[in-house]
């Protein structure tokens, strides 16, 4: 099934650590606006195959091309690329050494040019998106777990990314904290963001996501929408899953 | 990146030590009496007590020695400044995937490591003289800080690596390349970590630089040569200069500790 428009064309992809292999023969296509939640046991190669969409992870064999970008063609410039596509990550690595509005403006200042008036200006709207305007000043530290993810979801949206990619971006937080991050990421995905995430949170893939991935040992199993995934799962291995984690 | 590399780099030294210099007076010993304080009492007494009742020959002494203390700091800054840029360049290069690079750096490393510095300081200055003629001073700091450049690449080295790799692939993703990624990003945080053990390796070179008074280099302990081959007091000029040595990097390192105080402060904030 290969869709019309894909922004994010994964194409039989494989990576191999030494005999093992991470991933294996992975094609995943991605339209303008979807939002994609992948799901699986650890060590499924689910970040694996995320971190390959912006070249933190490289492949193997096969080939990924992202908004036109075939990423592993030796004349792509990836930092380009990656500016186009924003990243959560599991442990938020805030930069300790800049305040709030530090993180959120240094690249859109040495990456684009921006004014430090302009990008000061963008990241408040940006703070004030994510619910806390108020911290613009003080250093990640003094920040909770959730804060400091909504700073990283806001850190990566000041680039004005076409797609955003998380991996596990609640996975690292108490839980009374997942809530706040969760809703950040679900305002984002209603103004239509194209997103593909990483993601434990159940009750998040079936409200937000358009398509939900299972893998397992580095392959994709299934995918299917929200409503036929979890009612009606056609692999063995994802029905013992959701067993286990429902 | 390969697993090995990325193994390493998840290995987080939390202290780079090395046991060189004077010893830095740690927050432990705060108290009234400390191995630093009953040493820099000693040395300033003992100082004060030579200077009021035995005026001859230390206050001429005093008065012969310091253009050689200037030489020695001299020596030192401009050695630590050039080893600082050369420890950089090793340290970026020790931690380099570009095979060459690496390979370059690290053998440099090791060589430095393997070869004594009076010896370096005698190759240079003598072997390397017999082709190229450059000034005294010049030799004696361009072997000083080939020397020290190679401990100090261990020292950026460690310093980068305790940087979590978290770090550089947060900045990568959003647009950064490698050089912005690294002074941006990793340095900044890293000189927290790297700053301590350099004012380490610069009392460490401080002392060291004695050795430059094998070469014409008129430094503090070649002024006290000077003086004692001309009065034949041996004991008395060599008390001062150790005196002297003494109290300098005693004053350092309490310096180095106040730094490395107030740089920890600023990272728990």
């Amino acid at each position: 099934m290969s869709p019309a428009n894909p922004i994010i064309r994964v194409e039989n992809v494989s990576k191999h650590f030494d005999t093992v292999a991470a991933l294996s023969e992975v094609d995943l296509f991605v339209e303008p606006g979807e939002k994609v939640v992948i799901i699986g046991p650890s060590g499924s190669g689910k970040s694996t195959l995320l971190r390959t969409i912006n070249r933190l992870e490289n492949i193997t064999a096969g080939s990924i091309v992202v908004d036109g970008f075939d990423l592993y063609s030796p004349h792509v410039d990836i930092n380009k690329v990656r500016m186009e596509v924003g990243m959560v990550f599991q442990s938020f690595n805030l930069f300790p050494h800049m305040t709030v509005l530090g993180n959120l403006t240094i690249a859109p200042i040495k990456l684009k040019g921006m004014t430090r008036a302009e990008a000061e200006a963008m990241a408040r709207r940006l703070l004030e998106k994510v619910g806390i305007p108020d911290k613009a000043d003080v250093f990640p530290v003094k920040l909770s777990g959730g804060q400091q993810q909504r700073v990283a979801i806001a850190r990566a949206l000041a680039m004005s990314p076409k797609i955003m990619l998380f991996d596990e971006p609640t996975s690292a937080l108490d839980p009374e904290m997942i809530g706040e991050v969760l809703d950040v990421m679900a305002a984002l995905a209603r103004e239509g963001m194209t997103m593909v995430v990483v993601t434990h949170e159940m009750g998040f893939a079936r409200e937000v996501a358009d398509r939900i991935i299972f893998m397992d040992g580095g392959r994709i199993v299934e995918e299917a929408p929200p409503a036929k995934f979890f009612t009606a799962p056609e692999h063995p291995r994802t029905q013992k899953f959701l067993e286990q984690i429902l | 990146m390969n697993e090995n590399a990325k193994r390493s780099q998840d290995i987080k030294p939390v202290v780079i030590d090395i046991g060189d210099g004077a010893a830095i007076p740690s927050r432990g010993d705060r108290g009234l009496v400390s191995a630093w304080k009953l040493s820099f009492f000693f040395a300033v007494a003992t100082l004060a007590y030579l200077l009021i009742f035995r005026p001859t020959p230390y206050v001429r002494l005093i008065k012969f020695l310091p253009d050689g203390i200037l030489v020695t700091f001299q020596v030192t800054i401009f050695s630590i400044l050039l080893a600082i840029v050369i420890g950089l360049l090793t340290g970026l290069g020790r931690i380099s995937r570009n095979r060459a690079i690496n390979l370059v750096a690290s053998t440099y490393v090791e060589i430095v490591r393997g070869v004594p510095l009076l010896v370096q300081l005698f190759y240079i200055y003598y072997a390397l003289g017999q082709f190229v003629k450059v000034p005294d001073m010049v030799a004696a700091v361009v072997a000083m800080s080939f020397c020290y450049g190679a401990y100090m690449g261990e020292v950026f080295r460690a310093g980068i690596l305790s940087i979590s790799h978290g770090q550089t692939e947060a900045a990568r993703s959003l647009g950064f390349n490698r050089w912005q990624t690294m002074y941006y990003v990793i340095l900044p945080q890293a000189w927290r970590t790297i700053l301590p053990p350099v004012g380490n390796e610069f009392i460490a070179l401080l002392k060291d630089t004695s050795l430059v008074s094998i070469l014409a280099v008129s430094d503090l302990l070649r002024r006290g040569r000077e003086f004692a081959s001309e009065s034949f007091l041996y004991f008395e000029t060599y008390t001062m200069v150790a005196l002297i040595y003494l109290i300098i990097t005693l004053i350092l390192s309490k310096l180095v500790s106040i730094m490395e105080e107030r740089l920890s402060r600023h990272v728990t904030r």
